[in-house]
C-alpha cells in the first residue's frame, strides 16, 4: 500500500504539525501590523495632534469647564473615528487584497489552518488599533494635563488680591475634577472594545465579499445600523412586550447580525463627569469577547471551504 | 508503475466542477484525472490555458476541494493541513508582501513552517545565496524585478525543506537569463532528491528538466509517460558526427541508398537554440543540459 510505504514521512508530518500554533498566529498578526505600519497609517497622529491643539486654540474664550469638555469631546470623537476606520478599512483592505493578489496561496500552502490565518489577521488589526489608541491617549492626556495646569494658573491670575491656600486648593479640585482623571481610561477602553467589534464585523464580511470596496460599504452599513439597533428594537418590541418566543428569537438574531454598538458609547457620560461602574466595563468586555468569538467562528465557517 | 513503490503524489479519479452563476449546468475543469509522481522525480504538467493544470495543483495543495476523487501527498490526503508540511509552492506570477524585504519575506514563511528563530536566520542566508539574492536581502520586494520576485518565490517555497515542490509557471515573464537560473535551480532540487511538479508553457524547458510528463487537455490526462518515450520517433534513428568529411558522408549516404526501405530524411548541421545563442552573446552563464544528456 502506498500509505504504508510513505509511513515514515506520514508520521513525521503528523508529529510536526500542531492543530493550533500561537507562533504561527503571532507571525501573521505581526506581519499584518508591520504591513499597516509601513503603509504609514501612523501619519494620522499628525491629524489627531492638529485636532486637539486646534480644539485648545479655538475655544479659549469659553469657561474652563466648557474648554476641558470640548477638548475631551474632540479627542474621544477623533479616537473613536480613527479606531473605527482602522478596524473596518484595515480588515477590509488586507484580507480581500490577499485573495486578489493571491498572496493567500503562498500562506495557505504552508501548514497553516485557515482559522489561524483569520485570527492572525484580526489580532494584527486589533494590535494596531490598540497601539494607535495608546499613542493618541498619551497625546490627549499630555495636552489635557498641560491645559488643566494652564487653566489653573490663568484662574489664579484673574483672582483679585492674594488668594488663600484654601481658595487655590478648592479651585484646583474643581478644575482637576474635569481634567485628567482615571475615568478617562475607561473611555479609551470602551473605544477600543467598539473598534474590536467593528473589526470582527469586517472580518466576517471580507470572507464572502468579492472586493475591498464591498467589504467597507457593507461593514459600515452594519456599523451604523449597530448604533440604531437598540432604538429599533425598542420601537418594534416595546419593553414588556418581549415575552413571545418568536419575538425574542428575532431580537436575538438582529442583535447578532447588528451588534448594539450604542452600548459602547460611554464616553459621553465620562466627559460630562459621570462615573462608569466597573460592572458596565466588565459587561462591555464580555460582550466584545462574545462578538469576537461568534464573528470569528462565522468567518471560519465561511472561509474554511472557500474556493481560492 | 508498480503498486508497491511509494508515491510522492497520487491523484485518483479527480473531478472538479465549478457552478455557472444562474445556470444549472456546471463547468468541468478536471475530468476523472489520475496520475502518480514518484519521489525524486521531476514531473511536467503541460496543457493549453484553461486545460485544468492549475485546478489540479490547487486541489493537490488544498486550496480548493475535489468534487470527486482523491489526491494524496506522501500518502496523506491533501485535504489535511498537515500534508502541506512537506510541500513548497511557487504560484504563477507570485505576489508577496511588497513592504517586506527579501530576508523578512523568507523569515515570515519560515515562521509559518514552524521553524525556530535560529534556524530561520541560517535558512534565510542559505536560501538567499541559493537564489542569488544575497545582495538584495534588505531591499523591499516593491523594488524587485519580475525575475527576482520569482526567485524569492522559489526561496519561500523551499524554506521549510519540502520534499515536494510545486512550481506553477516559474519562468512566466522572466528574461532568458533569469529563466535559465530558475531552470538550474530546478536541476539542483532534482539532484537533492526533491520531487518537483512543474507546470509551464515553455515546452523546451519542460523537455530539458522533466523525467516524466503529463499532457492535460480539456480536463483530461491525454498522454503521460517518460519524456524519452513520449518524444521518441520510433521509426527514425539519429546519428550526430563530429569532424566528418564529405567523403565519409557520401559513403554513408550510398550505404543507406543500397538498403531497401531505408530513407535518408535529412542531413545537415545541427542548430543551437536561440536561448543558448542569446546567453552566449550576452555573457549569461549556464550549462546546456540538452547537450550534456
Amino acid at each position: 500500500m502506498t500509505v504504508e510505504n510513505n509511513e515514515p514521512i506520514y508520521n513525521e508530518l503528523n508529529s510536526k504539525f500542531k492543530l493550533f500554533s500561537p507562533s504561527r498566529v503571532m507571525a501573521i498578526a505581526m506581519n499584518t501590523f508591520t504591513q499597516l505600519v509601513r503603509m504609514k497609517v501612523f501619519y494620522f497622529l499628525l491629524i489627531f495632534s492638529v485636532l486637539i491643539i486646534g480644539a485648545n486654540v479655538l475655544f479659549l474664550n469659553f469657561t474652563f469647564e466648557q474648554e476641558l469638555k470640548i477638548l475631551q469631546d474632540v479627542s474621544f470623537g477623533a479616537m473613536t473615528l480613527f479606531a473605527s476606520i482602522f478596524s473596518i478599512v484595515g480588515t477590509a483592505l488586507l484580507i480581500p487584497k490577499d485573495i486578489e493578489d493571491r498572496t493567500l496561496y503562498s500562506i495557505l500552502t504552508k501548514p497553516v489552518p485557515r482559522f489561524e490565518y483569520l485570527i492572525g489577521k484580526l489580532l494584527g488589526i486589533l494590535f494596531l488599533v490598540a497601539v494607535s489608541l495608546v499613542l493618541m491617549s498619551i497625546l490627549f492626556f499630555a495636552v489635557l494635563f498641560f491645559r488643566q495646569h494652564g487653566i489653573l494658573a490663568e484662574e489664579i491670575n484673574q483672582m483679585r488680591g492674594q488668594p488663600t491656600a484654601e481658595q487655590i486648593s478648592s479651585l484646583k479640585e474643581n478644575i482637576f475634577a474635569q481634567g485628567l482623571r482615571l475615568e478617562l481610561i475607561n473611555g479609551v477602553v470602551a473605544v477600543f472594545l467598539k473598534a474590536a467589534v467593528a473589526a470582527a464585523i469586517a472580518l466576517v464580511v471580507s470572507t464572502f465579499a468579492s472586493s475591498t470596496l464591498f467589504t467597507i460599504i457593507v461593514s459600515l452599513v452594519i456599523y451604523f445600523i449597530g448604533h440604531a439597533q437598540s432604538m429599533a428594537l425598542d420601537y418594534y418590541f416595546p419593553e414588556g412586550d418581549m415575552h413571545g418566543a418568536f419575538q425574542r428569537f428575532i431580537a436575538g438574531i438582529v442583535a447578532i447580525i447588528f451588534p448594539n454598538l450604542q452600548i459602547f458609547n460611554v464616553v459621553d457620560g465620562i466627559v460630562s463627569g459621570q462615573s462608569v461602574p466597573m460592572s458596565l466595563m466588565f459587561r462591555l468586555t464580555g460582550l466584545t469577547g462574545f462578538y469576537l468569538f461568534i464573528y470569528s467562528f462565522v468567518s471560519w465557517v465561511l472561509f474554511a471551504k472557500k474556493e481560492l | 508503475m508498480s503498486k508497491d513503490l511509494p508515491t510522492a503524489v497520487q491523484i485518483k479519479n479527480l473531478t472538479k466542477t465549478f457552478p455557472v452563476p444562474f445556470k444549472k449546468e456546471k463547468v468541468v475543469a478536471v475530468d476523472n484525472l489520475s496520475l502518480s509522481v514518484m519521489p525524486g522525480e521531476v514531473y511536467g504538467l503541460i496543457g493549453p490555458n484553461g486545460s485544468g493544470k492549475s485546478t489540479t495543483m490547487k486541489v493537490l495543495l488544498g486550496l480548493i476541494s475535489a468534487t470527486s476523487g482523491s489526491s494524496t501527498v506522501f500518502g496523506m490526503s491533501s485535504t489535511e493541513t498537515a500534508s502541506r508540511g512537506s510541500v513548497g509552492f511557487l504560484p504563477e506570477n507570485p505576489y508577496f508582501y511588497k513592504y517586506l524585504t527579501g530576508a523578512e519575506t523568507i523569515a515570515f514563511y519560515g515562521k509559518l513552517c514552524g521553524l525556530k528563530r535560529k534556524v530561520i536566520k541560517e535558512r534565510t542566508s542559505e536560501l538567499l545565496n541559493l537564489v542569488e539574492l544575497e545582495g538584495a536581502r534588505d531591499r523591499r520586494l516593491a523594488g524587485y524585478s519580475k525575475g527576482m520576485l520569482q526567485r524569492i518565490g522559489l526561496a519561500q517555497a523551499l524554506v521549510g525543506r519540502p520534499k515536494l515542490v510545486v512550481l506553477d509557471e516559474p519562468t512566466a515573464g522572466v528574461d532568458p537569463a533569469g529563466s535559465r537560473k530558475i531552470r538550474d535551480l530546478i536541476m539542483q532540487l532534482k539532484d537533492q532528491g526533491i520531487t518537483v511538479i512543474l507546470s509551464s508553457h515553455l515546452l523546451e524547458q519542460v523537455q530539458e528538466v522533466c523525467d516524466r510528463v503529463g499532457i492535460i487537455f480539456e480536463g483530461k490526462l491525454v498522454r503521460e509517460g517518460s519524456l524519452k518515450t513520449l518524444i521518441e520517433i520510433e521509426d527514425q534513428t539519429e546519428i550526430v558526427l563530429e569532424n566528418a568529411g564529405s567523403d565519409l558522408l557520401k559513403k554513408i549516404t550510398d550505404l543507406i541508398n543500397q538498403e531497401n526501405g531505408v530513407n535518408l530524411i535529412r542531413s545537415g548541421r545541427p542548430r543551437t537554440t536561440l536561448e543558448t545563442l542569446f546567453l552566449k552573446e550576452t555573457g549569461g552563464e549556464s550549462k546546456d543540459v540538452r547537450n550534456e544528456s
